[in-house]
């Protein structure tokens, strides 16, 4: 405990310093007048201030005030040395900014006792500051992580601007960190996603799940994935990380190509409305299942609803939180509250359901995450493929030796490498046919030299199998090549599987697909399936080429 | 194990389900779906609903199949086909063969 001592009679100090030692205060400091009195406290922060009134120069009265303001943060106690003991010099003495006084002559244990009991104060005081300052730190910190989610949140959770204007949608903005989203996305069948979604509580720990979310749905929606497995998978990545007792509400929907039909999964939200122009109400799609992150994968059902709307029909999906919300007599809105709301206001909006909720909503009343949107059955213009092409043309070859037919698989390999493009999701089903088709026959009849006509028995059937493999084994040479190579203008995948035997006459290759035979309709699913085929250099080189445009998807 | 095998609890219908890939590759393990056990078998169903890449060898096999067991099996069933394979089938007219559901 620093104490300073500030008295221009050097027999007061001298006086007050062994009083104070003898008493365990052995910190005192001494200044003869009240500028020097400043001048030291400012350099030492004493901890209590004894104080003498009528000194030459600045009297205490006037000192008091500047020293409390030297320390304005944490409490100085000010005790004034004063022989005047009249009411007005003493309530002079506490009004400039004294805290207390003792007399002259001094008492030595009313002295102790006094500094003892400010001493208690000053280190409360102390303690409350330093807890201050933690606080404040404490607080910035938090500020500045909110800051960074918020950021983050901001770019993962706007809503697709380009999709935005095909629903009509009201949620409090992410930076609030609620617990509901809503998403759009299209498909590549150029129709659209809707997904809205209410975690469990509220605040940054129920928002933490939108990131992973949104990601998958982004994903999925890129991949064109029905809406049923489009749940199963979040079903999936919720159950991994999301804490027990933490779930997602979630209506998934799908709305096809021509805007109007509409799939929808409903897990744990209250019904969607789905209502005419003239607000009539034609069809509610319950939650049919559990919500998402509470079933074990093999419990979960994945089925959805399909409804084929007419244009300007609406369909209005809501959270919890506007139902659930109560007015002045404690009366939750509930779904029927709402669908009167819907059919009294034809081609009611999201802004005209809010103005309806605010005049409903008890004064005051905190309200809950409230978030809803309205999808109107439209003509939706889009295009179909939604995935970027490649800029650049590429080529890649995989080249198969005779000691590698029996394990390898060009084919599989082909299809994975071109699988990592999103552009070509939709064409990757009638690739595999194709360049499988083509390979095996270069493999079977150009290298093995097989004869299909084996295959019309099911005993020869087998046999030819059999055969194959054996031949495989008995190899001494042979190779097939499988190139794929992408060229831009205009975008097309062209194959060319190369095989190193003899070449057949391709004249008598059989193509009818309605064959009744085991074999020969390879060829012509291959016409079929991709925009231009032909044999080349004798049979031994087969070409076959993808136009990469909407038409393939 | 890659392919599925479900024999119904009377016996009669054997339901066979094919992985993601239904190729050449399939034809000793798909052969032994219907090989034994098929006594009371009067209708077999091939479920292709997790069948994303199939080719004519595929075909061949379900043709194959239907020989084999023709004189017992007066029902043959291809049922969840994805679009691109529902697409084969049908360039293929596999319609005329396969009840395709």
């Amino acid at each position: 405990m620093r104490i300073l001592i500030v008295d221009d009679e050097p027999v007061n100090r001298f006086l007050l310093s062994h009083m104070l030692e003898e008493n365990g205060f052995t910190d005192c400091h001494e200044a003869e007048d009240g500028e020097q009195g400043l001048a030291m406290a400012e350099e030492l922060v004493p901890d209590i201030v004894l104080l003498d009134v009528v000194m030459p120069g600045m009297s205490g009265h006037e000192v008091a005030p500047k020293l409390k303001a030297l320390q304005t943060d944490i409490y100085l106690p000010i005790i004034f040395i004063t022989a005047l003991d009249d009411e007005e010099s003493l309530v002079k003495c506490l009004s400039v900014g004294g805290d207390d006084f003792v007399g002259k002559p001094f008492n030595k244990t009313i002295l102790s006792a006094k500094l003892k009991a400010h001493a208690r104060i000053r280190m409360l005081s102390k303690r409350a500051y330093k807890q201050n300052l933690e606080l404040q730190f404490h607080q910035q910190h938090i500020e500045r992580e909110h800051a960074i989610v918020e950021h983050i949140f901001s770019n993962v959770l706007t809503l697709n601007q380009r999709l935005a204007k095909y629903i009509d949608s009201h949620l409090a903005p992410a930076s609030n960190f609620n617990g509901d989203m809503l998403l759009i996305e299209r498909s590549p069948g150029a129709g659209l996603y809707i997904l809205l979604g209410d975690f469990t509580g509220h605040g940054l720990a129920s928002a933490i799940g939108a990131l992973p979310v949104t990601r998958a749905f982004q994903t999925m929606a890129e991949k064109g994935i029905s809406v049923g497995e489009m749940a199963e998978t979040l079903n999936k990545t919720l159950l991994d990380f999301l804490p027990d007792g933490m779930f997602f509400a979630a209506a998934i929907i799908e709305v096809n190509e021509n805007g109007r039909t509409l799939d929808i999964w409903n897990g744990g939200l209250p019904h969607l409305i789905l209502f005419d122009s003239q607000g009539k109400i034609k069809k509610r799609f319950e939650s049919a299942h559990m919500a998402l992150g509470i079933l074990d994968p093999e419990d979960f059902e994945n089925d959805v609803v399909r409804f084929e709307a007419d244009y300007d029909d609406q369909v209005l999906g809501y959270t919890d939180g506007v139902i659930e919300l109560s007015n002045d007599d404690g009366v939750m809105l509930s779904e029927e509250g709402l669908e009167q709301w819907v059919e009294s206001v034809p081609g009611v909006s999201t802004a005209q359901l809010m103005q309806k909720i605010e005049q409903y909503r008890a004064v005051g009343e905190q309200d809950d995450d409230i978030s809803m949107f309205i999808y109107k059955a439209q003509e939706l213009g889009l295009k179909k493929q939604i995935a970027t092409l490649p800029e650049a043309p590429f080529q890649l070859s995989v080249s198969v030796g005779y000691t590698q037919f029996a394990r390898a698989n060009p084919v599989s390999e082909i299809i994975d490498l071109l699988s990592g493009q999103a552009a070509f999701h939709g064409l990757r089903s009638n690739i595999f046919t194709v360049i499988s088709e083509l390979y095996n026959n270069a493999l079977d009849h150009g290298i093995l030299k097989l004869d299909s006509e084996l295959k019309t028995s099911p005993d020869g059937f087998m046999e030819y199998f059999s055969q194959r493999e054996e031949r495989i084994s008995n190899l001494s040479e042979g190779h097939i090549k499988v190139s794929v190579e992408y060229s831009v203008e205009p975008p097309q995948l062209h194959f060319t599987v190369h095989d190193s035997g003899d070449g057949f006459d391709t004249s008598t290759i059989k193509s009818e697909v309605d064959s009744d035979e085991n074999y020969g309709r390879g060829v012509a699913l291959v016409n079929e399936l991709c925009d231009h085929f032909e044999y080349q250099q004798n049979g031994t080189v087969a070409v076959a080429k993808f136009l990469i445009d909407q038409d393939c998807w | 194990m890659s392919l599925e095998r479900v024999l119904s609890s009377d016996g009669k219908t054997l339901t066979i389900v094919l992985d993601d890939k239904f190729d050449f590759s399939k034809v000793q393990e798909f052969r032994d779906t219907y090989s034994d056990d098929i006594d009371r078998v009067d209708t077999v169903v091939v479920d292709l609903g997790n069948t994303e890449y199939m080719d004519s060898s595929a075909l061949g096999m379900l043709l194959n199949m239907q020989k084999t067991l023709k004189e017992q099996v007066s029902e043959f069933q291809i049922v969840n086909s994805r679009p691109s394979v529902a697409k084969i089938l049908q360039i293929s007219r596999f319609d005329k063969k396969f009840t395709i559901k």
